[in-house]
């Protein structure tokens, strides 16, 4: 007496590409590697390897955050800024405390990332800003801010402890002390992406806002939460960013978010909010470092990195969105046109 | 309230007529802080620095009203100023270099226009990609290289001065305001853009051609970028691949927004934008004097930017209230679940 | 004599009008706990109200609503769902990124040990659902692959889930095959079975017939008939449907009916409608009746390049016409005035003047220019032929009456000077003084050459004004009457596939 549920076929294969968009991108990964591996001398020595980890886990970390975001439909641009505030706090303090732990700086970092993340949230989940230009905006504010607090200075190699200033060229068990932080926090965000029902919750708000909102769900708060988070994996950014880099100036992490976002978008989340996940970001932004890796080691031209970023994000959503359109079209004709034909043949009996 | 109260309360209630208060007290607050403000010659020069970020934000006005985002403009500026500019140091006559820049600018607005208009992809994810990729195109046509030494005939129309006096800027700034407002407020196809923002359906409805319009407004951001290019390379003398990559984006949003541009569409007023951008410019020049620094410069205009949303969106909820504050244009009916690409995610959703 | 519990839900004297027009009046009836409560009525009986009175997406003007005996405010949809009360479209709200257990859980899922989501204990919470309503569907199946038949039996389970106490279902089987209603009932009969109330709006009278317990008949926004299925005949239902008397007969002027203008063949659109033929002549006022899904409106859109059509030819005075958008229509002289007034006939926040130009604009704007004085001319020449109550063509069209605004957008397409004019449904939700002026321009205009084509839902609107009548059901033509011929019950049983006699 039960019924059978069907899948309708071909759309059931297009959404097993879809789900399987994490293992395309891994493929496209590996073809990469191979790619480069061949064509580049130094590509696939352990000292490059370890380069492209240390850079990459710093764009993994905030692309994490980005992801949450992103999930309910919205956007941070202002990581960029808030990794040079975190920075800068991370590297000044050390420089005036040197004893300071660097985990307590750490997580002083990540104070700053979630007050600024905070902020980001109340002007788009509470004012009703719409999350290009809030985050559009507190780019420019929380960049005002480091300047504030620096007078334009930068805080020097030379006044920091040795301790954070090994801490990045460390390998314990062959792999950098940042991607061990990258690998971290990339578990931890995957897992509370998966089990935290509070963070399902941004999937519901991503997918269909209307529903979510009729189904119970606070959406003013999770969003809040969502850039929360976003803002406090900045700063861990920055800390990071802080202990790869030394040496702190004005501009530091700026144009940052570009990389953060085009990581995420090759990385399979919907710029429309609903799907995604942290492993498809953290592909997606090994996908990019290690393509503009090669590309450095080919010598292209440094340029072509930025114009690659950009274009990615442009074929990534336009394909996504085709692909998308034109099934859901036609999907609903070939239904339609299903249920009339079924009709007429119970019509006629 | 008494009909005098409320006859001057209408004259009074239109965001233009606030802006204009605003930029009074500015102005007095800029006095104060040195007398030099007041000089004439400072007062004529307050636009100059803000021309090419004027064109700009002319060339967003269109867009916005017309219910979309373009946020790729400043760097397809930054294309078009790089292909005059490689152009010409290759020997090509600099007037032939110019026409180039507006080519270039407009065909790389008739991109996103494809995309946008043709594909129905959505105009947020779209211009972030190409601001990016244009970006990265100036890269790719000027390298790490600055380019300077433009005949003066040319950097005239950005930097130059009438009897040494009159910024040949301010002139071309309002004579594209003139010509722009009029497009806008006077034309069939500024109507479009009206209607288009405040409800495309309808517009679709009564046989206007939405994707023609759509197409056309952002070749239209594009173009305007490409006047935007000229003029900064008149006022600057130079160029580099990395123009406008500062806060320009940032001023030129909030010039629009300010100027009473409704972000979803609908609504604003060209003479709304001019005079948000002398507030801004105004601003600017006073923050310079007090000693301000540039980053944080930035940072009050983006605090403007949000503030002016914020009003929006009070102006808004307080429709068919006794506050009422006039746009030039009218204002579209928003529904405020979701981001600006909802009418793109109807069409993708069942 | 044993105390009887109060019904689960109680309507008590609700009403409600928009714009000077009575949607609803008067209504009361009861919904009894466990029981499949049809709501039958033409298209503007008051059916959908009633739905977003109970759903509160609207609030009475009069009357309230009683659960379990105790009166309840809905203030919003939101209220509506903690009291229980849940409805159901035609097109499920869902979640389509996420999988089927997680869009029934969405926001309330099950939690582990750890306060951790427990996926299995979802899936396997939601897979006995499924059981109890006796389908198979996969718990982890992603909902974007689902068709519309599934999104509703996942509706349901939803419904069951939360413990609703009502779900309404607004024309649930516009989309499904005849498979899919079985299945559907099945899963609702089990929903019954557990004291879940179900009230189905729907105008399939065999469909009511298999499988409602009560039916309630709504006419004109009134109270009609609340009876067991049992006691009603199709036919008796249809006749509880239209039962009014028409005295109130529209001037109709007399019109010299000439050549054919439109020709339509075998019009379809793949899914939506197919095979449609007929046929327009210089003069003529066709009524187009049906049911809301019958495929009229999208008829309409299709010969107005709206929606492009996949068979079928068009010929306009015997030159072959293709509809590749509204502009192309317009210039070969078809004009269409579209069933949703604010969503697709207006651009609210602006003035009549411009409304009221917007189609002619080409015409309006030598060189480009616009002519604003010309607008406004325009605008009053219309706002005087057909009565529009306004202070002036400058004044803003949100702030209009629903019947001044219609006029506003029959003056935007009469402005286009048509040669075949469509209307989708002119007079809905408008007060009766517009209705009559409407009335009076449409018969007017035909006297004077031009054809008109009427969507209507309003049986004596239709019978009243037209000449001819066509009926179409499920996306097809199935009836044509003269004037003569039509009368309510034949032109309902067309719509509705009746095939009992009338009396």
């Amino acid at each position: 007496m039960s019924v059978r549920a069907r899948v309708v076929s071909p759309q059931g294969l297009a959404e097993t590409v879809f789900r399987l968009r994490e293992l395309g991108i891994f493929i496209a990964l590996s073809l990469t590697v191979v790619f480069f591996s061949i064509r580049a001398t130094n590509f696939a020595t352990a000292g490059n390897w370890r380069d492209i980890a240390t850079d990459v886990s710093i764009v993994i970390v905030v692309a994490v955050g980005e992801t949450m975001v992103v999930l309910t439909r919205n956007i941070d641009l202002s990581v960029g800024s808030i990794v040079g505030l975190a920075a800068y706090a991370s590297s000044n303090t050390l420089a005036d405390h040197h004893g300071m732990p660097l985990v307590i700086t750490a997580a002083l970092a990540m104070a700053i990332g979630l007050a600024c993340g905070i902020g980001n949230g109340l002007l788009v989940a509470v004012g009703r800003i719409p999350a290009i230009i809030a985050t559009l905006a507190t780019l420019a504010i929380y960049r005002g801010v480091l300047f504030q607090v620096t007078h334009g200075e930068n805080v020097f190699a030379s006044q920091l402890p040795q301790n954070f200033l090994d801490f990045a060229a460390k390998t314990p068990a062959g792999v950098p002390s940042l991607a061990w932080i990258a690998i971290g926090v990339a578990l931890v965000g995957g897992a509370v992406l998966r089990w935290a029902p509070w963070a399902r919750d941004f999937y519901a708000i991503g997918s269909n806002p209307d529903a979510a909102r009729l189904a119970g769900i606070p959406t003013t708060r999770r969003v809040m939460t969502a850039f929360a988070i976003s803002g406090m994996l900045a700063g861990l950014g920055g800390f990071m960013f802080a202990a790869r880099f030394a040496s702190v100036d004005v501009v530091a992490g700026r144009g940052f978010e570009l990389d953060v976002v085009t990581a995420v978008v090759i990385g399979g989340v919907n710029v429309f909010g609903g799907s995604g996940t942290v492993l498809g970001a953290v592909l997606g932004a090994l996908l990019v470092a290690t393509i503009q890796n090669g590309f450095t080691l080919l010598h292209i031209s440094e340029f072509w990195k930025i114009f690659f970023n950009g274009a990615a994000i442009v074929v990534v959503v336009t394909i996504d969105a085709l692909i998308t359109q034109r099934l859901q079209e036609n999907l609903r004709r070939r239904r339609r046109a299903e249920i009339m034909s079924a009709r007429e043949q119970a019509a006629e009996t | 309230m008494s009909g005098l109260g409320r006859a001057v309360w209408r004259v009074v209630a239109r965001w233009e007529v606030i802006l204009i208060v605003l930029i009074v007290a500015t102005g007095i607050w800029s006095a104060t802080l040195s007398s030099f403000f007041l000089q004439r010659a400072n007062l004529l020069d307050l636009l100059t620095p803000y021309i090419f970020l004027g064109l700009l934000a002319f060339g967003l006005t269109f867009v916005v009203i017309a219910g979309e985002i373009d946020i790729s403009v400043v760097s397809t500026m930054a294309v078009a100023a790089a292909s005059f500019a490689h152009l010409w140091n290759a020997g090509v006559n600099v007037w032939l270099a110019a026409l180039a820049a507006l080519v270039v600018g407009t065909g790389l607005g008739l991109v996103n226009g494809l995309l946008i208009g043709v594909l129905n992809l959505p105009s947020l994810a779209i211009t972030l990609g190409t601001l990016a990729a244009y970006r990265g195109l100036a890269y790719l046509i000027l390298g790490g290289e600055a380019i300077s030494g433009f005949p003066t005939s040319f950097t005239n129309i950005g930097g130059g001065y009438i009897r040494n006096e009159l910024p040949v800027a301010l002139l071309v700034l309002c004579a594209f305001a003139l010509v722009l407002g009029l497009l806008l407020h006077a034309t069939r196809f500024g109507r479009y853009l009206y209607a288009l923002g405040s409800n495309r359906e309808a517009a679709r409805y009564s046989g206007i051609p939405v994707t023609v319009v759509r197409v056309t407004v952002f070749a239209l951001a594009g173009l305007m970028a490409g006047f935007a290019a000229i003029t900064y390379l008149g006022y600057y003398g130079s160029v580099q691949a990395d123009a406008g990559s500062g806060s320009e984006l940032i001023d030129v949003v909030t010039a629009v927004v300010l100027g009473g541009v409704d972000i979803f569409g609908g609504s604003g007023s060209m003479l709304g934008v001019l005079l948000a951008l002398i507030l801004v410019a105004e601003l600017r020049n006073g923050m310079q004097l007090a000693n301000v620094s540039g980053a944080t410069q930035d940072m009050v205009i983006g605090g403007l930017l949000i503030a002016a949303i914020l009003a929006g969106n009070a102006l808004r909820a307080a429709q068919g209230g006794r506050l009422r504050i006039k746009r030039a244009g009218s204002r579209k009916e928003v529904t405020q679940n979701s981001q600006l690409d909802s009418p793109v995610q109807a069409t993708i959703e069942t | 004599m044993a105390t009887q519990a109060p019904p689960l839900i109680e309507l008590r004297g609700l009403s409600k009008s928009y714009g000077g027009v009575q949607a609803v009046a008067d209504v009361s009836f009861a919904i009894e706990r466990g029981s499949v409560h049809a709501l039958v009525g033409e298209n503007g009986a008051g059916k959908s109200t009633l739905v977003k009175l109970l759903t509160g997406v609207i609030q009475p003007d009069e009357g309230d609503i009683a659960i379990n005996g105790a009166v309840e405010r809905i203030a919003d949809p939101q209220a509506a769902h903690h009291l229980g009360i849940v409805a159901m479209y035609q097109e499920p709200t869902v979640f389509p990124d996420l999988t089927a257990a997680e869009n029934i859980f969405a926001g309330r899922q099950p939690l582990g040990r750890v306060r951790t989501v427990d996926w299995r204990g979802m899936r396997a919470e939601a897979a006995r659902l499924f059981g109890e309503l006796g389908v198979d569907l996969d718990p982890s199946v992603p909902v974007r692959g689902l068709g519309v038949a599934d999104r509703q039996i996942l509706e349901i389970a939803k419904a069951l889930s939360s413990s609703a106490r009502l779900l309404i279902m607004d024309e649930p089987t516009a989309a499904l095959s005849p498979n899919e209603v079985d299945n559907l009932f099945k899963t609702v009969r089990q929903l019954r079975d557990r004291d879940v109330a179900v009230v189905f709006v729907s105008h399939r009278l065999e469909e009511v017939g298999a499988i409602a317990d009560v039916v309630t008949v709504l006419r004109d926004g009134r109270h009609v008939a609340t009876r067991p299925q049992t006691e009603l005949s199709h036919g008796e239902i249809v006749r509880l449907m239209v039962g009014r008397s028409l005295d109130q007969l529209f001037p109709k002027e007399e019109a010299e009916i000439g050549d054919v203008v439109l020709r339509v063949e075998g019009l379809g659109r793949r899914g939506v409608f197919s095979n449609v033929s007929f046929e327009l002549r210089r003069g003529e006022i066709v009524g187009l009746a049906g049911f809301v899904g019958a495929g009229r409106s999208e008829v309409a859109r299709a010969i107005f390049g709206i929606d492009r059509a996949d068979t079928g030819e068009l010929s306009i005075e015997g030159r072959r016409f293709r509809p590749r958008s509204p502009r192309a229509a317009l210039s070969r002289g078809l004009a269409y005035l579209p069933e949703d007034r604010l969503q697709q006939g207006l651009v609210q926040p602006m003035s009549i003047a411009i409304n009221t130009s917007m189609a002619v604009l080409p015409d309006l704007t030598p060189g480009g220019v616009l002519r604003p004085r010309r607008e406004r001319a325009l605008a009053r020449r219309f706002m005087e032929q057909l009565r529009i109550k306004a202070t002036s063509p400058a004044q803003v069209v949100r702030g209009l009456s629903g019947g001044n605004q219609q006029k506003v957008v029959l003056s935007k397409w009469l402005a286009a000077e048509p040669r075949i004019l469509i209307l989708d449904e002119p007079t809905h939700g408008v007060d009766v003084g517009t209705k009559a002026d409407v009335h009076r321009t449409i018969s007017h205009l035909a006297a004077q050459g031009l054809t008109i084509l009427l969507i209507s839902s309003e049986l004596p609107e239709i019978l009243g004004m037209s000449d001819r009548v066509l009926v179409m059901r499920e996306g097809r033509l199935v009836a044509e009457f003269t004037r003569a011929e039509a009368t309510q019950e034949r032109v309902i049983e067309a719509a509705a596939g009746v095939r009992e006699v009338a009396a």
